[in-house]
């Protein structure tokens, strides 16, 4: 302190010789410790997994769009349709890449088989467990050979890897997948998913939910420069009729004959950023019902279609709270949420007085309009319509606080309530979703209606089936009132009840499902399951109740038996592979693991354990290191806008740096100059 | 006494004294230039920032500055350095080196450039303002970034709020939630490039490079250095304010046009400081 009062007089010599030493031993302190290490390590951070815009990277001789088309061959044979999918990838570009895919596939596709057709060879992929097929697949692009690995992510979301495309390769790989056709009030609808909607990634999701890979995007409009083309044979034993697409343009050949074959027709419109959707209907509006038995050899497997009673309206509806959970989010900005507020319209608006009901709007957050339910009175529909035309869709989708905001709404003990979600069902939480409306809604039943061109089935599915509800998709307005009619009926006068099926004569295990959910519209009673014994005496006996009494329904299964029916192996293997991850979802972890990739590694499936994998023999890139990683983009669904993503929010920022530098370098000039001159 | 003076350096007494006077003969940028040397891995550190793209590189005009205001000083730098203000620097060096063991990167190089302000300033005439000179060294370190993300949330909060005071005094239907403003129904947010972080090194730039060179004494310097802060606040919330108004309004804002007004604001409140800072210094201690 003294010193600061008194300055001292200048240093003397040794002072000086003091600071030069000072300044030299900071100087070798800060050499021993400067270390380029030192600085923050980020490699640890979780990775987002979350959609982005595909940028066009300015990287010299990289094709940045190797998948120039998908060929898909669909033959559906009675109720089973067997489909088959080319993608042709082909380097363009001067340096050899790795091609990652993320495309959809049908929530129900049992996917038994691919190969790769590299130029006149072909290679046949083996069904390996999930990690080990990821090794070999890792280790052969790093020795410089073709390879490639199909992953699943959901039972609806794959990811295709091919590695080591050299310039100028031309590569097909094909795979082959198998799937049931469940009829709806006589209708068969077949769909082939042909992009992935950008799902959210809420960053509180649980890592129960699994990986979902970051997907890149093409903006809104932005057509797909890859091909599509689809290919749908029907052969049916009575005349096929109505057969029409709600989604594309097609040509149709055979159509009021057994044999239908459909075509897409030339269109100005891209064929690829929607779901392909055919429905037809059998001659005297039959189903095919009944038995398929097939006798393989080490097992014999069954599929038992019963066509449920149909639907008598009952007098004595009690009162019923309906609390519809509305999805507001990016993703459903401009005509899906457009379309869902019709459906909501039709709903609500059909809603009897005696009835009660409330509206929950999710993105971000959630919000009820009214803090109970509140009667179905014209008032009430007209001012929940209003604040419900009043919005738009944006920001994000946290289905799951939204849900379980729900399961905390008082119940009146006797009202029966209904849940009603509306959604496109973007999001990568659907194990979260099924776990807590098993765990916390099962006793209210959940109807799900998917919005859009390209809805997550497997979500809107799944739903369904842990709530005990019913499915149902709406691509466009005008479908909103016959949607929300049959939702009406289905409520009003449940088909089916205490559902069992039963055999005599046939020893049967392994039966899929176990528990039969009610049948609440037109959808036949389906049992998946193996035998044993003789079929020419046993007879297959389901029993339920009906709003007017029990009904009971027997089959012989004499001369039911078809070698053809193989599938029917890989179907009960599906079957109970989707049963076991509903049992894994509820419990939480991979407690089903061990069972799932057991049944994958014998059946040949693809599923979420075990992955499909083709290796090249012969090393055909001398330089894999130099191999660059393309993400193919995918098309933004048809309808969807960019918001789903992230729009650009208008913001005011600052002017550019070197701008306002400039601008007050001549301001200091000028104020300094007129200083001097005063 | 000037004979005696003259005595003692031309006769050392000794080898150590012939050692001591050629100390003497080394000149004050010389002894400066060793002190920044001393101090170099924050300089490298702060170039890497530069170079790599974290930073704005406007820091090379306020190293530029403070380059100038001891460069014309350069023919009456003292050969006798004031020894406050070299104990000062060596306490800064010290810090600066300790600071490497236990600060952030930033912290340790401030300490460092505040060390080599004192050791300038030290090497200056008696009476020469020291604050603007500070100010200056502390400015031509990456601070921008850092700004952004200390400083940046409060600063964008407070805009926004006096935007929306702004317009709805204007008639505009306008409310904040954080940093995100909806003004009749249109959704504008005030991110980190609308902060005002970009304005607030210019104006204090401004300032220190304008009372440097005016020769302004430390009290007064700091005694109108508030009036910075307020230029900038003020015209941070009218640029920001007009444009959002005008997003709201639907007009399509050019970039040029974007980039003109932010100019225009951005010279009227650097215009500002410097007049504040270039004034009459009869407040002058």
């Amino acid at each position: 302190m003294r010193l600061f009062l008194h300055p001292p007089g200048p240093l003397s010599h040794v002072g000086r010789v003091l600071w030069c030493a000072a300044a030299s031993v900071s100087a070798a302190l800060l050499l021993l410790v400067w270390s380029p290490q030192a600085r923050a390590d980020d490699s640890e951070a979780v990775k987002a997994e979350s959609p982005y815009f595909h940028v066009n990277s300015s990287e010299p001789g990289v094709d940045r769009l190797p998948l120039k088309a998908t060929a898909v061959d669909v033959r559906i044979s009675g109720v089973i349709a067997d489909v088959t999918v080319v993608q042709h990838y082909r380097n363009e570009g001067q340096r050899p890449i790795e091609a990652r895919y993320v495309f959809p596939g049908s929530t129900q596709s049992a996917v038994y088989a691919m190969n790769v057709r590299l130029g006149d060879r072909l290679l046949t992929a083996r069904i390996k467990e999930k990690q080990a097929a990821r090794i070999e697949y890792e280790a052969a692009k790093k020795e410089g050979r073709t390879s490639a690995l199909l992953e699943q992510h959901r039972p609806n979301v794959f990811e295709m890897n091919v590695a080591n495309i050299l310039p100028g390769d031309d590569v097909r790989v094909e795979l082959r997948y198998t799937e049931l056709l469940t009829p709806t009030d006589a209708r068969y609808g077949f769909v082939f998913p042909t992009v992935v909607g950008p799902r959210y990634a809420s960053p509180t999701a649980s890592a129960a939910n699994g990986a979902m890979p970051g997907v890149p995007y093409l903006h809104e409009g932005e057509a797909s420069a890859s091909a599509f083309d689809i290919k749908v044979s029907v052969d049916a034993p009575v005349s096929i009729k109505e057969l029409t697409s709600s989604s594309h343009d097609v040509r149709v050949d055979g159509a009021g004959t057994p044999h239908a074959r459909v075509a897409l027709a030339q269109g100005t419109r891209p064929a690829n950023n929607r779901d392909f959707m055919l429905d037809y209907r059998l001659a005297g509006d039959r189903i095919e019902t009944g038995l398929m038995l097939f006798r393989g050899g080490d097992e014999n497997y069954f599929l038992s279609l019963v066509e449920p009673p149909k639907a008598v309206p009952t007098r004595d509806v009690s009162p019923r709270e309906y609390i519809f959970v509305v999805d507001i989010s990016g993703s459903m900005h401009g005509y899906p949420l457009e379309t869902a507020k019709v459906l909501l319209q039709n709903l609500i608006g059909g809603l009897r007085p005696s009835d009660t009901f409330n509206v929950m709007l999710f993105s971000g957050s959630n919000r009820m309009l009214s803090p109970t339910s509140v009667p179905a009175t014209r008032a009430n529909i007209d001012q929940a319509m209003e604040t419900i035309r009043a919005m738009g869709g944006s920001g994000s989708t946290e289905i799951v606080p939204a849900l379980k905001r729900l399961a905390e709404l008082p119940k009146p003990t006797d009202v029966s309530r209904s849940v009603i979600v509306v959604t496109d069902g973007y999001v990568s939480v659907e194990a979260e979703v099924f776990q807590h409306i098993r765990q916390h809604l099962s006793k209210q039943n959940v109807f799900a209606f998917g919005i859009g061109s390209s809805v997550n089935r497997h979500l809107i599915e799944g739903i369904a089936r842990a709530g005990m509800g019913e499915a149902f998709i709406v691509t466009k307005p005008e479908q909103a009132a016959a949607q929300a009619e049959r939702l009406r009926k289905m409520i009003e006068s449940p088909v089916l009840t205490n559902v069992k099926v039963s055999f005599q004569g046939l020893d049967t295990y392994d039966v899929e499902p176990q528990q039969l959910p009610d049948v609440l519209g037109g959808r036949p009673v389906v049992v998946f399951g193996k035998w044993k014994g003789d079929t020419a005496q046993a007879k297959v006996i389901v029993d339920g109740q009906t709003p007017g009494g029990p009904y009971r329904i027997e089959m012989s299964t004499a001369g039911q038996e078809d070698a053809k029916s193989s599938s029917l192996r890989l179907l009960w293997a599906r079957q109970r592979i989707a049963a076991l991850s509903d049992q894994e979802a509820l419990e939480g972890g991979s407690t089903q693991k061990e069972a799932i990739t057991a049944l994958g590694l014998k059946y040949g499936l693809l599923t979420q354990y075990t992955s499909f994998i083709a290796v090249d023999k012969i090393v055909r890139n001398a330089n894999p290191e130099q191999t660059a990683t393309v993400d193919q983009p995918s098309p933004m669904p048809e309808g969807v806008s960019n918001q789903a993503i992230g729009a650009e929010v208008p913001s005011t920022p600052e002017p550019a740096a070197w701008a306002a530098l400039l601008l007050v370098a001549g301001i200091l000039a000028a104020t300094l100059m007129s200083r001097r001159a005063k | 006494m000037s004979t005696m003076c003259d005595l003692r350096i031309a006769l050392p007494t000794s080898q150590a004294g012939r050692w001591m006077a050629r100390f003497d003969r080394v000149p004050p940028v010389a002894w400066l230039g060793l002190h920044a040397a001393a101090l170099w891995p924050h300089w490298r550190w702060a170039a890497a920032r530069v170079v790599d793209g974290s930073d704005d590189p406007l820091g090379l005009a306020a190293l530029a500055a403070f380059g100038v205001l001891v460069g014309r000083e350069a023919g009456r730098l003292t050969a006798r350095p004031d020894a406050r203000w070299l104990l000062a620097a060596a306490v800064g060096t010290v810090l600066a080196t300790a600071g490497t063991f236990a600060l952030p990167p930033l912290l340790g190089a401030v300490f460092a450039a505040l060390a080599l302000a004192c050791a300038a300033r030290a090497f200056l005439p008696s009476g020469h303002a020291s604050m603007p000179l500070m100010g200056l060294s502390v400015l031509a370190l990456p601070v921008v970034s850092s700004l952004q993300f200390y400083a940046g949330f409060p600063l964008r909060v407070v805009t926004a709020q006096f935007s929306t005071w702004v317009l709805q005094v204007a008639g505009f239907a306008a409310e904040r939630t954080g940093t995100a403003m909806q003004v009749d129904g249109r959704l504008v947010i005030v991110d980190a490039p609308c902060s005002g972080v970009q304005m607030v090194w210019m104006a204090y730039f401004t300032a220190c490079a304008v009372a440097g060179w005016q020769g302004l004494g430390d009290r007064a310097f700091l005694r109108r250095l508030p009036a910075a802060g307020a230029f900038v606040l003020a015209g941070n919330v009218l640029r920001n304010s007009v444009l959002v108004g005008l997003e709201a309004r639907h007009v399509a804002v050019s970039e040029s046009l974007h980039q003109g007004i932010g100019l225009v604001v951005l010279a009227a409140v650097c215009w500002g400081v410097a007049h504040v800072m270039g004034g009459e210094r009869h407040d002058q201690a």
